[in-house]
């Protein structure tokens, strides 16, 4: 493929909250003041939503309607599908087909796993998949890979995330929660159900303290490959006491078309020297605007140096360029310092 | 039957109360030491 030397252009599949940002992303200037990319492609399946978007973008972008992924120039380097839950495989698919590198936006388990099952065809297509790139997974897994370079070995992953990018994230949200969760706990995915196992979580100022609960959530799926010999990873999900006394019931009113401010809290815990340590990142931000600027990054500067085959995102070694030009960007990780 | 009756408005003032405090939960106690600095300059380079 074309990236990065050559360029080439970036198509993005669904044109939502986190399509629509992740296109403004990449049309935007990169640490040099140069583009990034040759242009951009977006696909989508509402002819209204392309047009609302496509004056605000101007020549760089252009806009095809389709279903599914359509025949594309073969200048697109790689392609960042952005659908909602349950749409996206048929589509990375395609992609891999067509020899092209994939970064998928989603948190769903049941499609992670479908996408790690592409790995052979990707490896065979001599392309990256790279699944789950979101706040968590994705923001996540650069930040428990980026801790675990000052471990000698990891022993613990624990993730929690507060807040939702667009009506379809909400969806899934709420989805997450009346759903089954995994652990991994002693070389086993352990079931347990939703909404169980309350945690007082401490995510970057303003959010502050949050309940969170555990959920049907893909982080574990990405993390325990990444982290041989790791002996707990957990993933769990803010939400308020309200939010579980009414989890059975049927929604009536429809989600905001974004979600507010959210957060996210990475804790790794391992030994250095032989002496426990633990580290604890995280960030704040609106999901929509981590989701989009981390598959933008992903998709520019990341994903034609990994191997061929599908990875989540723990799957990058050297972190740190990735964490400087998302702090460029605007999406600034923090570590917490002190006692607890 | 008034004995049943009074057991049904027991067992229901019960579960509100219940409820209001399960909703209402309680404060917690914030880090009392550290906090959170921002990635920057030689973390990111």
């Amino acid at each position: 493929m074309t990236l990065p030397d050559g360029r080439g252009r970036v198509a993005v599949v669904g044109a939502g909250i986190v399509g629509a940002r992740t296109v403004r992303e990449l049309i935007g200037p990169g640490a040099d003041g140069q583009p990034t990319n040759d242009g951009v492609v977006l696909v989508s399946r509402r002819e209204d939503r392309l047009r609302e978007l496509s004056p605000i973008y101007g020549s760089r972008v252009s806009t095809v309607r389709a279903d599914a992924l359509p025949a594309l120039p073969d200048d697109v380097g790689v392609v960042v599908v952005a659908r909602e839950q349950g749409a996206q495989v048929a589509v990375v698919e395609d992609a891999v087909r067509q020899g092209r590198h994939v970064v998928v936006v989603g948190d769903d388990p049941d499609d992670v796993e479908a996408l790690l099952a592409l790995s052979g065809a990707a490896r065979d297509a001599g392309v990256a998949l790279v699944v789950g790139v979101a706040m968590a997974p994705g923001l996540s897994c650069v930040l428990a890979r980026h801790s675990a370079a000052q471990l000698d070995s990891v022993d613990e992953v624990h993730v929690a995330r507060d807040g939702v990018a667009g009506p379809a994230c909400a969806r899934q949200r709420l989805r997450a929660l009346r759903g089954g969760a995994v652990d991994w706990r002693d070389g086993a995915y352990v079931r347990r159900p939703g909404f169980s196992g309350r945690e007082l979580c401490w995510f970057p100022d303003p959010v502050g303290a949050r309940d969170c609960f555990r959920a049907s959530l893909a982080d574990p799926y990405l993390l325990v490959p990444a982290f041989p010999g790791v002996t707990r990873v957990t993933s769990r999900l803010a939400a308020s006491r309200r939010d579980r006394a009414l989890a059975p019931l049927p929604v009536l009113l429809p989600p905001p078309a974004e979600g507010g401010p959210g957060a996210l809290r990475v804790e790794v815990r391992g030994e250095v020297a032989g002496g426990k340590e633990t580290i604890v990142h995280g960030v704040f931000d609106r999901p929509g605007i981590v989701a989009s600027a981390l598959a933008a990054v992903v998709a520019t500067d990341v994903v034609v140096g990994l191997p061929p085959g599908a990875s989540g995102l723990a799957a990058v070694h050297d972190t740190v360029p990735l964490l400087a030009e998302l702090a460029r960007r605007g999406v600034r990780a923090a570590r917490f310092h002190g006692g607890s | 039957m008034r004995g049943l009756r009074r057991a049904v408005v027991a067992v229901a003032i019960g579960g509100v109360i219940a409820g209001i405090v399960r909703l209402r939960g309680t404060d917690a106690t914030p880090p009392q030491q550290g906090g959170w600095r921002e990635l920057e300059g030689q973390d990111l380079t």
